[in-house]
């Protein structure tokens, strides 16, 4: 057997710190002691991120200038200037315009699904890729430019479907916890059964589990999947998605895994209804 | 040790996440998850174990939580954890050969990425991905470990 090495390693600290942090993990997981922390501390990292954006992007458009040639530069400086003024401004108004009519074209259409008025759009500020591909927790953030009130347990909207809900502000940013979150659950019904949906921790997926003796559960795959209403939070008869397998668990149990219809990497803009279903 | 070497450790370390989450989008259909920041850490433990000690890693690793994680307390652990291992064995650590140091690191990442998923994401869990990124940071340790020693040399006021 191998002698020890002659280090002096005092277990003392180390054990201080395994505990300190354990407790920190514990209480953290268990309860979420810190998620006030740490949202903040998200929401920060998100106006650093920004401006530190826009500061590079002058930093280059400045450094880029700087290498066109001088005397070209001094020839055609006010006639680029010009032009260059005519294209910005002709490009900002394309786009405000073009951005406008896809907000109010997206408020109409969101007004005649969801036969609510009190609608509030958002554009997305950012979205944890990293866990959403690999983990848990899917979330997004939404920017609140204006400030808006948002409560909580809110019924967020994308495209023409629900996406999730909202949980807590962070400044100006909205957070939302998507239905592919396992801490999620969506009541969900089908044309022969009922059942509470949760988030399946990986993108698009949802699952609830129902009894397999149950005579009337005549689904197949790729059947649509709408909202139930119970809960109070999401407004009923909303397709969400459509069943895209039916597993075995056990000799009683059968899981119904839903594709989401909605897919968050793919929109800009979310809508927030303000006032909660109150059908049931 | 001055409080300009912690900064340019932490932010060598906070680099190694960043590419972590920079790349897991596109690692993970291939089951390879890559733990840059967690190597580079045990990097540094290994490279100055007298100088870094139980405090500066709980800060570092407390530090990474908010930056990156969901949890705080995660990374305290794994890093407090991996760094008394590592100033129990340094001196044995230091007559080993690469590939007996790479099996040592990457084991530790592996562990790492284990205790991640049983913890914060159960259904995620896969021996696959255990498997394929045993190696994967195997071969990565030694890229790491010849990149921060050159590093530390070059720009470090501590040998």
């Amino acid at each position: 057997m191998a002698r020890s090495t002659p280090t002096y390693t005092p277990i003392r600290n180390y054990a201080i710190g395994f505990f300190l942090s354990a407790l920190l993990l514990f209480s953290d997981i268990n309860y979420g002691s810190f998620s006030e922390v740490r949202g903040i501390f998200k929401a920060t990292t998100l106006y650093v991120q920004m401006i530190s954006t826009s500061v590079l992007e002058t930093i280059g458009n400045t450094y880029s200038s700087f290498q066109e040639s001088k005397n070209l530069l001094q020839e055609n400086k006010e006639l680029k200037e010009e032009i260059l003024q005519i294209k910005t401004k002709d490009f900002l108004e394309k786009k405000d315009t073009a951005e406008k009519i896809k907000i109010i074209n997206l408020y109409k259409e969101l007004v005649t699904i969801f036969k609510s008025d009190d609608i509030h759009l958002h554009k997305i500020a950012s979205i944890d890729l990293r866990n959403y591909f690999c983990c848990s927790t899917h979330k997004i953030f939404l920017q609140n430019l204006k400030k808006i009130k948002i409560n909580e347990n809110l019924p967020v909207l994308a495209g023409d479907s629900f996406i999730g809900q909202t949980t807590k502000n962070y400044l100006n940013f909205i957070e939302v916890i998507l239905f592919s979150d396992t801490n999620h659950v969506l009541p969900i019904k089908s044309n022969f059964f009922y059942c509470d949906a949760r988030g399946k921790g990986k993108p698009l997926l949802i699952s609830c589990t129902l009894n397999k003796h149950n005579d009337v559960f005549k689904n197949q795959v790729g059947d649509s999947i709408y909202t139930s209403g119970l809960g109070g939070i999401f407004t009923q008869d909303i397709e969400v998605g459509s069943i895209s397998s039916v597993n075995f668990i056990s000799n009683d149990e059968i899981e119904v895994e839903i594709t989401l219809k909605a897919n968050p990497l793919e929109e800009i803009f979310y809508g927030i209804m303000s006032k909660q279903n109150n059908e049931i | 040790m001055k409080f300009r070497d912690h900064l340019i450790i932490l932010s060598t370390i906070i680099f190694g996440f960043w590419l972590d989450k920079s790349f897991h989008p596109f690692t993970l259909q291939f089951f390879i998850e890559s733990n840059f920041g967690l190597l580079i850490c045990t990097y540094w433990v290994f490279a100055l174990p007298e100088k870094l000690q139980t405090f500066p890693v709980l800060v570092y690793g407390l530090i990474i939580d908010l930056l990156f994680f969901n949890v705080i307390g995660f990374n305290m652990l794994i890093f407090i954890s991996i760094s008394y291992i590592i100033h129990l064995y340094v001196f044995r650590f230091r007559i080993f050969s690469y590939f007996q140091l790479s099996v040592f690191f990457s084991s530790s990442s592996v562990f790492y990425i284990a205790c991640k998923y049983l913890l914060l994401s159960p259904l995620n869990y896969s021996y696959i991905l255990l498997i394929v990124s045993f190696l994967i940071n195997a071969v990565l340790w030694i890229g790491v470990y010849f990149i921060m020693r050159a590093f530390r040399r070059r720009f470090f006021s501590i040998s």
